[in-house]
């Protein structure tokens, strides 16, 4: 399975970039959600994107909204991850399109709870 | 045309909260607590223990805006802020760390520690981009709410400090 990690944080790439290939996935990264976008029309569609909130040049809400307005992109899981923890903001998230929300900070288990929830485990994980 | 003050502009400076209104030291703390644990390792405990800052700190910060306006900034010394790093970063730490590898980890702490921050306060609120380098300067003294702790033996000051009154200008 494939997952694209968005965060203009290094550091957080690499720690949400751990986690998920501990868990099988094969990764990669985006430093803003122009980035994350680029590396869609390249053809590169995983099935879940982790994407951070406040970011410059195009924030993660930004990236929500423009990729559930392309059908083509319709199957990808959006899971936003993020220290917005305001009610009103997660809310916004998943009106946009977000599946799940991830506030910072995290713990590996969470995020694998999270994962198993959307039925995104690798099958070899989950058993 | 004649202009009549009326005082409200200034009341409606006058009527914004004061930070120690609406969060206070323990929360801070707590909140400090967990994004360490998170980010840094799960024996990673600060310890309530003021400890003095070394002369060539290193800050990083987000800034809040909303019914409360103001920074959250976290304080320490450039050597403590490198080990943060590496702690972080973890196995994928460099071998030699650059200032950037430093200001984007330690950015991202205060990210972290920001964000929780302003869910604890009133809002809506928005949250910049982490910045990095020599602390705001503290407007008002009253409008502080700060924590002094250490990590691994090492002084971390946290401080949520108003925005207001304005730096005056400096030509």
């Amino acid at each position: 399975m494939r997952a694209l990690v968005i965060d203009d944080s290094r550091a957080m790439r690499r720690i949400v970039t751990a986690i998920l290939e501990g868990l099988g996935y094969e990764v990669r990264g985006a430093g803003h959600g122009r980035e994350g976008l680029d590396v869609l029309d390249e053809g590169w569609i995983p099935e879940l994107v982790c994407v951070d909130w406040n970011m410059p040049v195009m924030d993660g809400l930004q990236f929500v909204s423009a990729v559930r307005s392309n059908p083509s992109w319709r199957s990808i899981t959006l899971m936003m991850v993020t220290s917005e923890s305001e009610h009103t903001q997660i809310v916004r998230a998943l009106a946009a399109g977000a599946h799940e929300y991830v506030i910072k900070p995290f713990t590996a288990d969470a995020i694998r709870d999270k994962l198993a929830l959307l039925g995104l485990l690798p099958q070899e994980v989950a058993l | 045309m004649t202009t009549i003050d009326s005082g409200e502009r200034r009341r409606a400076v006058d009527a914004r909260p004061l930070i120690t209104e609406l969060i206070d030291a323990p929360t801070v703390e707590s909140i400090a607590g967990e994004a360490w644990i998170a980010l840094v390792g799960e024996d990673e405990v600060l310890i309530p223990i003021p400890g003095d800052l070394p002369v060539d700190p290193l800050s990083a910060w987000v800034d809040v805006v909303g019914p409360w306006t103001g920074s959250v900034v976290l304080t320490t010394g450039r050597r403590t802020a490198a080990e943060l790093t590496r702690a972080l970063l973890g196995p994928a730490a460099p071998a030699e760390l650059e200032d950037e590898d430093v200001a984007d980890a330690f950015g991202e702490i205060a990210n972290v520690v920001g964000g929780n921050v302003k869910a604890a306060l009133p809002g809506p609120s928005g949250l910049s981009l982490p910045d990095v380098g020599d602390a705001p300067a503290v407007r008002n003294p009253a409008d502080l709410c700060r924590i002094d702790v250490l990590w691994r033996g090492q002084p971390v000051a946290i401080s949520v400090q108003g925005a207001l009154p304005a730096l005056p200008l400096t030509h």
